[in-house]
């Protein structure tokens, strides 16, 4: 579904991802956890699309097709959905109204007919009713004095009412107190699928536990450093990142 | 009458043709329009020279001929009906006053109450709005042909906006307007100016706000994009008197609009808001004015502006507080939203206060639009161009908040969101 090959992008000059290349099948659940400065946020913004990224070399491929080359709107109409690590306030713009202009434009793209207003309420209250948010929200204006553990419990809930294929989390765990992680990773558990792939970008292990995962990357200085299945989690859970970092740098320098 | 200034003829010559034909006004407007066109005539249409005009070139009507001319000819557009009952219209050579008014309020035409000697008129008529030292409105007060007055009487309640519609033709490119709410009335007045083609439009409206009244004035100005609209809106309130004004500005090649209240009794509140959209080479320049003289009052001003393109805005917001206007409570805001890099702003507060124990606010800011929230709204698949326009929306959504009237709030919603879709833009 998404094939990441030997990705460099930089910042301002700067280089932050120096060779990813990452592979992410239908189906399967994919983490990328790292330290702070390793790349997971760039990886996440170059993905979606964000303006001041640039990519210095390799190729993103999405469902066949060059990421790169798509706007970020032509992205998520095509299936591809970013849970913000800071989701961002927008007053004087409903929930409401925001979320059904986002469901109909995916929908125009996609051949279909779009969604009268009823329906879409319809729709909201039907996801928005296991993730424990009031529906009040919808009424609100977009993110607006939410608490962060709202904000983050509303991107899921976007994510569940666009349905993408391919669900990128940045640091969606950040912040939250335990039964709000648990609300998230159910909200994330109930809509995995046989065609739906998730990337879970995140600091903490302790997400992992809620969310298995089928892969577990570690990335350090803007390279995967180490692959494997859940239990490479539980490594670093016990040697901290500190070993990843230290044989990356060993790595890089020889590579250089 | 000396003529002191350039171009002063074709002024005069439509002056004195008027006064000739106008044997039947009383004395007292007669001399009233004596006085006013000496005054114009002393002072000439105002040159960037002068610091209330800085930014606003009408260089271009010192002449006189866009204002005198007759409409260039063409089936006149009108804007689709914004709300309420439509109870006059000035097209042409004549003014319309249609009924039936609602409970308790008078509608007639100026010319209608002059010829009936309403003995109220001599103190209301060209006297809220001075034309001592504003040029434009002696221009007007000098040559108006006819206007609309409307009365709400002593304790009428009408929430029903009642709307005036300017449209082309002599009578309204001097549009007049007189609004007198009796103690303890309310009522709803909305003006619309709308055209076609070139020409000048210079519209003056005074509101009286007795006692305990209520007056909810909106104005919107749809000009058409090759004209001139110079607008005066100016009020006076009583004690315990509430008003509020919306000017919408949207149209015209230069748009000047001066609004402004002055507040003679205690406990009076005003609210002057408004919204300007522009594009292209338009310039849209409001100048606000409170007049605080008497203590326990308050005033809340709240103007918004959306440039693109080469399109100019200025705001100047003036707040008096005179010495014996203690506890004034003023609050002031004009905000700005460009679109592009060669759209430009001129905004400033100007207070002047002379009593010691009153709260006054002012801020102003020039922005662009949030590129985090476009980038966010993308993420969601919602287009580039639509993100703009939901953007600018929202922008100007605390300001359409204080339109009152909600059927009209709506179409103003609308006449926004047309004015920057995509295929607009």
């Amino acid at each position: 579904m998404l094939r990441i090959s030997n990705l460099h992008a930089s910042v301002d000059g700067k280089r932050i991802l120096r060779g990813i290349d990452l592979d992410v099948e239908a189906g399967t659940v994919h983490a990328v956890m790292g330290p702070n400065g390793s790349g997971k946020s760039t990886l996440a913004a170059v993905l979606a699309g964000r303006d001041g990224y640039s990519v210095d070399a390799g190729s993103v491929t999405f469902r066949g097709q060059d990421l790169l080359d798509m706007d970020p709107e032509i992205r998520a109409r095509e299936g591809l959905f970013l849970a913000f690590q800071y989701p961002v306030e927008i007053p004087g713009v409903s929930m409401m109204y925001f979320l059904r202009e986002a469901v109909n434009s995916i929908r125009r793209y996609r051949g279909l007919a779009e969604l009268a207003a009823g329906d879409f309420i319809r729709l909201a209250r039907q996801k928005i009713q296991p993730l424990g948010i009031d529906p009040g929200m919808l009424k609100r204006a977009v993110n607006e004095g939410f608490s962060g553990g709202e904000k983050k419990r509303c991107e899921v809930f976007q994510m569940s009412v666009l349905e993408p294929c391919l669900g990128i989390l940045d640091e969606t765990d950040s912040g939250l107190d335990i039964d709000a992680l648990k609300v998230v990773s159910e909200g994330v558990n109930g809509l995995r699928g046989p065609d739906r792939a998730f990337v879970v970008i995140t600091h903490y292990q302790r997400l992992l536990r809620y969310i298995v995962p089928d892969y577990v990357h570690v990335l350090a200085n803007g390279r995967i450093a180490r692959s494997g299945d859940r239990t490479l989690a539980l490594d670093l859970e016990r040697h901290g990142y500190r070993w990843i970092e230290e044989r990356s740098t060993a790595l890089a320098a020889a590579g250089t | 009458m000396a003529a002191v200034m350039q171009h002063a003829s074709a002024y005069l010559e439509r002056f004195s043709s008027s006064q000739a034909g106008r044997d039947w006004e009383p004395k007292w407007l007669r001399e009233r329009r004596e006085l006013a066109m000496e005054r114009f005539l002393r002072m000439g249409v105002p040159t960037p020279r002068d610091e209330e005009y800085k930014y606003t070139d009408l260089r271009s009507l010192s002449d006189g001929r866009f204002l005198l001319s007759p409409d260039e000819p063409g089936g006149h557009a009108r804007p689709a009906h914004l709300a309420g009952q439509r109870i006059a219209a000035a097209c042409g050579d004549s003014l319309a006053v249609a009924g039936p008014a609602p409970p308790g309020i008078r509608l007639m035409s100026l010319s209608e109450a002059l010829v009936r000697g309403e003995p109220w008129l001599e103190d209301r008529l060209a006297s809220v709005a001075s034309f001592e030292r504003h040029a434009l409105c002696a221009l007007n007060t000098a040559l108006f042909e006819d206007g609309i007055v409307i009365v709400a009487e002593a304790g009428a309640d009408s929430t029903e906006p009642l709307h005036l519609e300017f449209g082309p033709g002599r009578v309204a490119r001097l549009a007049r307007v007189l609004v007198i709410a009796e103690r303890s009335s309310r009522v709803t007045v909305v003006e619309t100016y709308s055209g076609l083609g070139e020409y000048w439009r210079n519209a003056v409206t005074e509101i009286h706000v007795s006692e305990n009244a209520r007056v909810d004035h909106v104005r919107a100005q749809l000009e058409s994009p090759r004209s001139f609209h110079t607008g005066v809106v100016q009020a006076a309130q009583e004690r315990d008197s509430r008003m509020s004004s919306f000017s919408l500005s949207f149209g015209a090649r230069v748009a000047r609009n001066d609004i402004g209240t002055r507040l003679d009794g205690t406990g009076c509140d005003c609210s002057l808001d408004g919204l300007y959209a522009v594009r292209g080479h338009q310039l849209v320049d409001h100048h606000t004015g409170i007049d605080h003289a008497m203590p326990h009052c308050h005033s809340h001003q709240l103007y918004k502006g959306v440039l693109d393109g080469n399109a100019r805005g200025v705001f100047n917001g003036k707040i008096f507080v005179r010495r014996d206007a203690q506890k004034t409570d003023a609050v002031q805001s004009n905000k700005n939203l460009l679109l592009s890099d060669s759209a430009e702003v001129n905004t400033k507060p100007q207070l002047e206060i002379d009593a010691n124990d009153v709260r006054c606010t002012h801020g102003a800011t020039i922005g662009q639009l949030d590129a985090d929230a476009a980038f966010y709204l993308r993420s969601r698949g919602i287009g580039e161009a639509e993100a703009r326009k939901l953007l600018t929306y929202a922008f100007a959504t605390d300001a359409l908040d204080r339109v009152g009237v909600a059927s009209l709030r709506e179409r103003f919603e609308a006449l926004l969101l047309d004015r920057f879709a995509p295929e607009a833009a």
